[in-house]
């Protein structure tokens, strides 16, 4: 488990490293800390990353500027900030906790605990997932993904019009953030149930869900059940 | 209320029919001899000129010719202006004395300029008749005025002064309770404002101006005074003449306004020495000075759309119409009342524009108070510090402690200050100090406090240094040693008192430009406050640092 601190207080970011290192105990971790905004992108930008724990006001500087670019990374991002008023905002870019400051171990545990237990979903929805494309940052709303669909280390974003994106982020991690209506059907395809329109069944117990796009996408033997109970 | 008079007067004059229809022309002859006053004398030999007549006495005769009167026009009166003490003879008979003449050894007793005498019914028909006047003009022997005389109904002549004075009575009154009031305004207002004192003290000289041109119906005096009046309202409407540009100039922030006045000045006093012994003559050029420059300034004012400049102007316009079309003793107060009238209403706009401020700055001081409570109460601040502080509880329960009581003293100096504008430097550096303790247990940083030069009786409005601080341990990196050291210095200078505060440690890279953030603001807010205009504020980087001055002038 690779693990970034990003927080400017020293005090803070002792604690933060204590704990966390406590709560990973003996499971292989590493972690950093860096005081700043600056290093902390360059770090991600240079190293590999399983978590990132965000405080959102660093030296002045507006950690929001950066969560978009964050929350556009393979890696789930927790805010720990004193901004309790910004957590719905947070939310809604995709990260998987916001621990209010000042927090108890109790607290940060929680949210650790969410990043390694896939089951449990943020507390608020999320409105946007954020993409990166061309060196650019694009946020895409919600209810314009039609599906997704798990492609190797990254994830394609079909959309209701038509268009293809790319995805950081792990099918399980999207899956995780995404609203209850985004079902797993297939190990390689994430569905918003309301856009779909019926199960197929094809010759050789080979199911297939029709999207109202028009669409057929496979479904996998063992979710089948499952699915078809929810449809209908 | 001047329309009045004017009418009355106007009225006076043209109802009744004029009762001689010609100039008459006054003899004189020096000399004296009771039959000179006899109508049908042989005056042929006598002269048109008086000349110099030393103490003797002298007679003067005029024919004039009266028309027919009707009952309502009598009994008729003989108004006199004239010099000296005399007894006025009509057609023969003695009417009345002005004065004692200077006869047998005795010393004149000096008449007044004007009187008025009653003319007999039996002597009033139509037809020629003959004023003479027996003199002395000892008091002012070279004086050479000439006699004037009109007639009228008797009680005309006796009441229309009085009506005229008593509604310019009137007017004096009012601009007696302006000057007063404009006077205490200005003695008890704080932002003791010029043009406050300058139009007090136009309507004072106005005041004055009214009851000396009046003063003639209420005090006698005595002919040979009568030039030392004249002068002084010269002098009063000179004052006025230069005053009241001069306010319009300050009231409209013309610039070079010292040239103006100086200029101005010069004019006046050039009316003044070539047209001198003019009275008349010189006080409605003085009056026509102070329009021509006044139209300037207002001009100029209008092209920079001032506020009020275009009813200034329309006011002008009409103070110059009157001037120029109405008779001089009435149309010089019209005139200046007009301008007077204009003065207060800039008056008004300006009183309704401060009022305006003075709210904006309450508005303003209380906004700043507030922020001043939410630097401690702020999200950032409390749940960091606070987040900081369970740490060391749980860590180190001693040092919590200590902690918290650091907290606590930094609350308690905020909240002492809370409610000041201005507080003793002391008091500042006293919560910079807490402060940074505060911030030692967050950063684990060694912050150091020097300062030199603080001299303990200056005031400062809370917590700017404060703000300074708190930007210089945001955008700080400790150097060598972990530590960061803040520097204030006081420096009174022969202009300024000034703060410099130093920042010495590494600057952290700017991702967004610093200025103007919402720290400045405040500090920049609060000096506006507490010194107006007076005061620069710099803020900048260094070779060691950051460095943020603040002159406070004088």
């Amino acid at each position: 488990m690779k693990i970034l601190i990003i927080e400017d207080e020293a005090r803070i970011a002792r604690r933060l490293q204590r704990m966390t290192a406590e709560f990973f105990g003996s499971k292989a971790h590493e972690i950093t800390v860096c005081d700043s905004l600056q290093k902390g992108i360059q770090y991600v930008a240079s190293k590999p990353l399983n978590l990132l724990l965000l405080d959102l006001n660093l030296n002045g500087d507006d950690g929001f500027q950066v969560l978009e670019r964050m929350v556009a990374c393979s890696f789930h991002t927790i805010i720990v900030s004193a901004y309790t008023d910004k957590a719905i905002t947070a939310f809604a870019y995709g990260v998987i906790d916001f621990v209010p400051k000042p927090f108890d171990e109790d607290r940060l545990f929680q949210a650790l605990k969410r990043c390694i237990t896939p089951s449990i979903k943020p507390e608020e929805g999320i409105k946007y997932l954020s993409i990166k494309k061309a060196g650019q940052l694009r946020l895409v709303g919600i209810a314009e993904l039609n599906y997704i669909k798990g492609a190797g280390i990254y994830t394609e974003l079909h959309l209701k019009n038509g268009e293809k994106e790319l995805h950081d982020k792990s099918l399980e991690h999207l899956q995780q953030l995404l609203p209850a209506n985004f079902e797993r059907i297939h190990k390689s395809y994430l569905v918003n149930l309301e856009l779909s329109d019926k199960v197929l069944v094809s010759p050789g117990s080979k199911y297939g869900l029709l999207l109202k796009s028009g669409e057929t996408l496979p479904i996998g033997r063992s979710k089948y059940k499952e699915l078809k109970s929810k449809i209908i | 209320m001047h329309l009045l008079v004017l009418l009355f007067t106007l009225l006076g004059q043209f109802s009744l029919p004029v009762v001689y229809n010609e100039e008459p022309i006054t003899l004189y002859t020096t000399g004296d001899n009771l039959a000179f006053a006899a109508k049908n004398l042989n005056d042929k030999t006598w002269s048109e000129i008086r000349g110099n007549t030393a103490n003797r006495v002298f007679w003067s005769r005029t024919h004039l010719k009266l028309h027919q009167t009707d009952s309502s026009q009598r009994p008729l009166g003989l108004l006199i202006n004239s010099f000296g003490a005399f007894e006025v003879y009509w057609d023969g008979v003695l009417i009345g004395k002005n004065g004692k003449i200077a006869i047998n050894g005795k010393e004149e007793e000096p008449g007044t300029e004007s009187s008025v005498f009653l003319i007999p019914d039996s002597l009033s028909i139509a037809g020629d008749h003959l004023i003479a006047l027996r003199t002395t003009q000892t008091a002012q022997p070279s004086a050479d005025r000439r006699v004037g005389f009109r007639i009228f109904k008797y009680s005309t002549l006796l009441t229309m002064p009085l009506i005229a004075m008593a509604y310019m009575n009137l007017m004096a009154g009012a601009f007696l309770t302006a000057a007063v009031y404009y006077f205490f305004l200005y003695i008890n207002s704080k932002r003791r404002q010029l043009t406050i004192l300058i139009f007090a003290t136009i309507c004072l000289l106005f005041f004055l101006l009214l009851i000396m041109e009046y003063l003639k119906f209420h005090v006698v005096i005595p002919y040979h005074y009568f030039y030392t009046r004249l002068e002084v309202i010269g002098w009063l409407t000179f004052a006025i003449a230069l005053l009241v540009p001069w306010y319009f100039a300050i009231h409209f922030h013309l610039e070079k306004r010292m040239w103006l006045f100086g200029i101005l000045l010069l004019i006046l006093l050039v009316i003044y020495v070539y047209n001198h012994g003019r009275y008349d003559l010189t006080a409605s050029l003085y009056s026509l000075a102070m329009l021509m420059s006044t139209f300037l300034i207002v001009g100029k004012a209008i092209v920079r759309k001032e506020k009020g400049g275009f009813i200034v102007f329309a006011g002008l316009v009409i103070s110059g119409l009157v001037g120029r079309y109405i008779v001089y003793d009435y149309g010089l107060f019209i005139s200046f009342t007009v301008i007077v009238l204009c003065m207060l209403y800039l008056h008004s706009i300006r009183a309704s524009e401060l009022e305006q401020e003075h709210q904006e700055a309450l508005a303003l001081s209380s906004r700043l108070q507030l922020e001043l409570l939410k630097k401690n109460i702020q999200p950032h601040y409390l749940r960091n510090t606070l987040t900081s502080m369970m740490d060391w509880v749980e860590e180190s329960p001693k040092d919590g402690a200590r902690f918290i009581q650091e907290l606590a003293a930094e609350f308690g100096v905020m909240n002492d200050i809370a409610e000041q504008t201005l507080i003793p430097i002391t008091q500042e550096i006293e919560l910079c100090k807490r402060h940074l303790a505060v911030m030692e247990f967050r950063k684990e940083i060694n912050f150091q406090w020097e300062d030199s030069g603080i001299d303990e009786s200056e005031m400062i409005p809370p917590a700017i240094l404060h703000t300074i601080l708190e930007n210089g341990i945001t955008h700080s990196i400790p150097l060598s040693g972990n530590g960061i050291t803040f520097r204030l210095t006081y420096i009174k200078r022969p202009t300024m008192r000034q703060y410099l505060f130093e920042t010495l440690a590494r600057n952290r890279p700017i991702s967004e430009n610093r200025h103007g953030g919402t720290g400045f603001k405040y500090i920049q807010a609060r000096l506006l406050e507490s010194y107006g205009q007076k005061w620069t504020f710099h803020s900048a980087a260094t070779a060691t640092g950051w460095l943020t001055t603040i002159n406070i002038l004088n």
